[in-house]
């Protein structure tokens, strides 16, 4: 059996090398030692995740500098396709190869904005707000729009003014949250293929 | 590295699996070994001691090369050896499993072949040919008990001085017992073994059981990109999803540490949920990387880690630690 609880503390430092192989041939763990002083570690991450574009869902590999972890910014470096991933197998489209630039534009959308009628203006505003507009805007268009039933009397409950585009990136559980508060309002079309 | 690929290669590459098994080249791992820690060792803090286990390594080559001229074991060695590969295959083990193993005595000729060829060496300082010496003078009882205990990971009773030369000398014999199994057999068994997950939980190689020593992620042809564990014993390399700890198989809190302004080929795949880290050598930066050539090499990476708190997934099968026990 493996000696588990022993395992567990193998470290290599200066005083287990002093009693290692390496010093019991007639070696000196000294150089090695000093030369440590000199060195500092850098922290790098792969993180896996699902390229957001299309339906396909490929997986990729995000590399990253830095560790939030450790008090220093994090910043993507370079994605590729994730060879382990059954859909892709590592490649990736030309549009999911240029995810990086995506991540790194200086005009990606990064809070939410408001462009009033008429205005030629975008304004930054707070989720709140948003979400409270887009909630009243629905209410009021579900109330004027809303279908119980259709002239010949067959009950049909729909709500067909509006549509919603979804990700199509998200996991099988988002997809029937996705449905299942869409079909609820009545509406009948919603998309998770950002296709466009 | 991006490249644009054509419709033919995307239809291979739909239908391509992953090979999950990489069995050692016996031709030519022990040289490949020999000649990465030789060019390691140019102005490297232990360089005396990575050119000592290069000699160690191109003994080791010799030995492998001349070992089908040994008599193979017969009679009661051979029944067990048949008994427990039978086992291996009703229970879905590893076929060659280490620990417990009917060794033969041919690991021991192996072993006095490689202090021989060491200490016969015009440049071997003389507390190496002295330690040679010692090695061989020692009781097959003793050696036998060592054995047992580096291939179980034992750590308690190490004898630190000799158990470079008895790793060494039993990879020999275990490159060597995986070279003659009948390869599809190997092959097949290793496989369907690598899919159950049992072993996908255990981590260890699915030839021989061992510990791995470090883990690659390939670049050649047609492993690019998969990440392969290499096992410390017979060689074997068996599949690993990247980004996940090998220790612990956690997918959370991995991060890739390397001495910086150092080679971007040797990295310590740490893991925040078991404090543990392996190294991870990346063929892509260096195409001439070497499990256990390039862990050993990389001393220093181990202590900077050992000095963050991170403790090491299992041990370098040429270099080990003298227990306090």
């Amino acid at each position: 059996m493996a000696d588990m609880t022993r395992r567990r503390f193998l470290m290599v430092t200066g005083a287990s090398l002093a009693g290692s192989s390496l010093a019991l041939l007639g070696f000196s763990p000294t150089a090695a030692l000093a030369e440590v002083r000199e060195f500092k570690l850098a922290r790098t991450t792969e993180v896996r995740n699902t390229c957001p574009y299309c339906a396909v869902a490929c997986g990729i590999i995000m590399y990253g500098l830095g560790d939030d972890a450790k008090n220093a910014k994090s910043s993507i470096i370079h994605i590729e396709g994730d060879p382990d991933h059954p859909v892709n197998r590592g490649t990736l489209c030309p549009k999911g190869a240029g995810l990086i630039d995506f991540i790194h534009s200086p005009s990606r959308l990064q809070r939410p904005e408001y462009r009033a009628p008429g205005s030629d203006k975008w304004q930054p505003i707070s989720w709140d707000e948003a979400l409270g507009r887009i909630a009243k805007l629905m209410k009021e268009d579900r109330d004027a729009n809303f279908e119980a039933k259709t002239a010949d009397g067959t009950t049909v409950n729909r709500w067909l003014t509006i549509a919603m585009l979804a990700a199509s990136a998200a996991s099988n559980e988002v997809g029937y949250l996705t449905h299942k508060v869409m079909r609820s309002f009545g509406t009948l079309a919603f998309d998770n293929q950002a296709r466009v | 590295m991006q490249r644009i690929l054509d419709p033919a290669q995307i239809e291979s590459f739909a239908q391509r699996t992953i090979p999950r098994i990489r069995l050692p080249d016996s031709a030519s791992l022990f040289a490949r070994r020999a000649e990465r820690l030789r060019k390691l060792g140019k102005n490297h803090a232990v360089g005396d001691y990575l050119r000592l286990m290069a000699a160690v390594s191109d003994a080791q080559q010799a030995a492998l090369d001349t070992l089908p001229l040994l008599p193979s074991p017969s009679g009661q060695v051979a029944d067990q050896v048949e008994q427990r590969m039978a086992q291996a295959r009703t229970h879905a083990m590893p076929p060659l499993q280490a620990s417990g193993w009917p060794r033969d005595s041919r690991w021991r000729t192996i072993l006095n072949e490689l202090c021989d060829a060491v200490a016969a060496l015009p440049d071997s300082p003389d507390a190496v040919r002295a330690a040679c010496a010692r090695v061989r003078e020692r009781q097959t009882a003793q050696l036998e008990e060592q054995a047992d205990l580096l291939l179980a990971a034992g750590t308690h009773g190490v004898d630190a001085e000799a158990a470079p030369f008895i790793m060494a000398a039993l990879q020999v014999y275990w490159v060597h017992l995986v070279a003659s199994l009948n390869m599809d057999a190997a092959r097949d068994l290793a496989i369907e073994h690598h899919s159950a997950a049992t072993v996908d939980v255990s981590g260890v190689c699915p030839v021989c059981g061992t510990l791995p020593v470090v883990s690659v992620v390939r670049a050649d042809k047609q492993y690019q990109g998969y990440r392969y564990l290499h096992c410390a014993l017979c060689a074997t390399e068996w599949h690993l999803v990247r980004v996940k700890c090998s220790h612990c198989l956690s997918t959370e809190g991995i991060a890739y540490q390397s001495i910086e302004g150092g080679s971007e080929a040797v990295r310590a795949e740490s893991c925040e949920h078991c404090h543990t880290y392996r190294k991870i050598l990346y063929q892509e930066k260096d195409m001439d990387v070497e499990p256990v050539a390039d862990d050993l090499g990389s001393l220093a990476l181990d202590l900077l880690m050992a000095e963050e708190g991170y403790h090491r997934g299992s041990g370098n099968p040429l270099l080990w630690q003298a227990s306090e026990g």
